[in-house]
């Protein structure tokens, strides 16, 4: 851990002000000399779609470890199946997909049905334990995605996907959701995240090679990514989006640089679902957490 | 002597080296300060000053002992204010969002109003319980006009009370009542022709940057520009409106009749959103009753409140919706 430069956690403060969000943020050199950059980054905070990050190590851990197999048919049939907003979850009919697939639509467009497909797969209990040995006691995968929607609809007292985003998104109520709550939602701090991206990219094997390709195809580029326009410049990204929620973690790839790993959780005071500024803001955060942590490596030049 | 007023000479004749100037700075005439510097020079056995035809020079030992001076005489400071504070617990400290424009001696007459109401002796089927009311009825409120964003910080801090903030905004580490939703105007200056849409003159962004945001977003969701015009304070905003250089919003806060009477003219504009914000329950000061000015507030600001409130349908009864932590 390098000593943390009071400058530019001020930065990060005023850009997080000015954008009318909290943020917790981990940034870390994946590789090379190690380096951290950090903003209350060991706050728990309610994680919303990010469960499917740790989710998805502890996947290619035990495919490695042998314990599941990656071409293993997942059946989703769609009575089982709660209806999201992307994905297998806005399909129509049955579908049969390979578990890497399913991880790769979980990663890509942060299918509700693939996430909580893996997560039946992989066992929340079995989750809990392989995270914890790995170092990661605060990283608390405790619903797939249905559970979150039956949550908000609950909490909200609405019927539908849609109905439970408009309640939540009502600026003349401070509508309240469990999923905000960090000892309630699933849950994990920046810190531990940052930790996540770190195994991920030091684990060797086609499954963690697997859950890095997807990761590079995430549908968005509008929240870490708008802080880096740069077409030559490599992202991996996760984000996780609920309500006032607007999460990223993501690992940023400067050509003949070491990668450097971000993770950016925030709270928006405003409670709308579409507030281009506040992603913006995610992307300028990240750029300036993931700064002062650039460094060529050793094959450049 | 009194050592603590002798040293306020010393700091007096110290600051402008000359003792005319310095006795007129005290409200005194010189040969008592005169008089006063010689006996604290003899109290301390060093000569202080050097005074000849060119004027007062602070000795090298005056020099040494002037920021032990000062030091005494701010800790002095401290201590009478400290023991002004200590000697009206009951003042609530209130602050008030610099968005509320007109409203902000509305709201302090109302509270006024309610602490005087709770003063007068209940009615016989009134069950009101003694102990609330004589703490009411000592009420008084230390207000405070500022940005949303520096009255939270102020409550965070401990130097305020309550607090009624533009919302929606960072609240980090407070908790909040329901969203208080205020109808506005949108008034121009009667020169400038109605089909003109002045850009409008609002608060420093700032002040609360979200709340700013969703403001310029609801205009121009309105099909106005969104053009605004940051202005520090009322007047200054009232001036650019007076000028036609901008138009106003204005919020219709219920008058004392409980009605909008006093909204003014002019098309609807997008609602002025409000919090009242208070300290974490372990956070407050024990001899404010917070609950109980945070509803009087409510009650002040909410066009749906009633002229006489029905004891039957106390707001206070019902359960708050949206209590942020």
């Amino acid at each position: 851990m390098s000593a943390h430069d009071p400058a530019v956690t001020a930065a990060l403060r005023a850009v997080a002000r000015d954008a009318g969000v909290t943020a917790r943020i981990h940034a870390t050199r994946l590789a090379g000399p190690p380096g951290t950059v950090a903003l209350d980054d060991t706050e728990p905070v309610a994680i919303a779609s990010l469960y499917k990050l740790p989710l998805a190590l502890v996947w290619a851990d035990l495919v490695t470890a042998g314990r599941l197999a990656a071409d293993a048919p997942v059946r989703l049939p769609v009575s089982s199946r709660m209806p999201g907003p992307t994905g297998v979850a806005m399909l129509l009919d049955d579908v049969v997909l390979t578990a890497r697939d399913v991880v790769r639509l979980m990663l890509a467009v942060s299918d509700n049905a693939c996430g909580d497909a893996l997560l039946a797969l992989v066992g929340r209990e079995r989750a809990h334990e392989r995270l914890g040995e790995l170092g990661l006691p605060a990283t608390l995968v405790r619903q797939g995605s249905a559970d979150e929607t039956r949550a908000l609809l609950r909490d909200t007292g609405t019927t539908t996907w849609a109905g439970a985003q408009r309640a939540l998104a009502d600026p003349d109520h401070a509508a309240e959701t469990s999923q905000y709550d960090p000892a309630l939602a699933s849950a994990a701090t920046a810190a531990e995240l940052g930790q996540v991206l770190r195994l991920l990219w030091s684990c060797r094997g086609p499954a963690y090679d697997l859950v890095r390709d997807a990761l590079a195809h995430q549908a968005w580029r509008h929240r870490v990514g708008s802080g880096f326009p740069h077409d030559d410049v490599v992202l991996h990204g996760k984000t996780g989006t609920l309500g006032r929620l607007r999460h990223e973690a993501a690992v940023v790839g400067f050509p003949h640089e070491h990668p450097v790993g971000v993770v950016v959780l925030t709270w928006a005071a405003r409670p709308e679902r579409h507030l281009p500024g506040v992603d913006a803001a995610v992307g300028e955060l990240a750029r300036l957490a993931t700064g002062p942590l650039r460094m060529p490596d050793d094959e450049a030049g | 002597m009194d050592l603590l007023k002798h040293l306020g000479f010393f700091k007096a004749v110290a600051d402008v080296r000359h003792f005319g100037n310095a006795a007129a700075d005290l409200g005194m005439t010189q040969p008592p300060l005169s008089q006063g510097i010689r006996r604290l020079e003899r109290h301390l056995g060093v000569r202080l000053f050097d005074r000849d035809a060119r004027g007062v020079r602070i000795t090298a030992a005056g020099r040494r002992l002037l920021p032990a001076a000062r030091d005494l005489l701010d800790a002095a400071d401290d201590l009478v204010s400290t023991a002004r504070d200590l000697a009206l617990p009951e003042q609530v400290r209130l602050g008030i969002a610099a968005d509320l424009e007109d409203g902000v001696p509305h709201l302090l007459r109302a509270l006024t109003a309610e602490a005087q109401a709770r003063t007068a002796p209940p009615p016989p089927t009134s069950s009101a319980e003694p102990v609330e009311t004589s703490r009411a009825a000592r009420t008084s409120v230390a207000p405070t006009v500022a940005g949303s964003v520096e009255l939270v910080d102020l409550l965070r801090d401990g130097l305020l009370d309550v607090a009624v903030v533009r919302h929606p905004g960072v609240l980090d580490g407070l908790t909040a009542g329901p969203v208080l939703v205020v109808p506005t105007r949108l008034v121009q200056a009667p020169l400038v022709p109605a089909d003109v849409r002045l850009p409008v003159a609002v608060p420093p962004r700032h002040h609360q940057p979200p709340a700013h945001d969703q403001l310029v977003d609801a205009l121009r969701r309105a099909g106005h520009s969104g053009d605004v015009v940051e202005a520090r304070d009322t007047a200054q905003r009232q001036a650019l409106v007076a000028a036609g250089l901008a138009a106003g919003l204005l919020p219709a806060f219920p008058d004392a009749s409980g009605t909008s009477g006093a909204a003014p003219n002019g098309p609807a504009g997008p609602p002025l959103r409000l919090r009242v914000a208070l300290p974490l329950a372990a956070q407050r000061r024990p001899e404010i009753d917070h609950e109980a000015v945070a509803e009087a507030i409510r009650a002040a600001l909410s066009p749906a409140s009633d002229p006489a409130p029905d004891p039957t349908s106390d707001p206070a009864r019902r359960p708050p919706r949206g209590d942020a932590g």
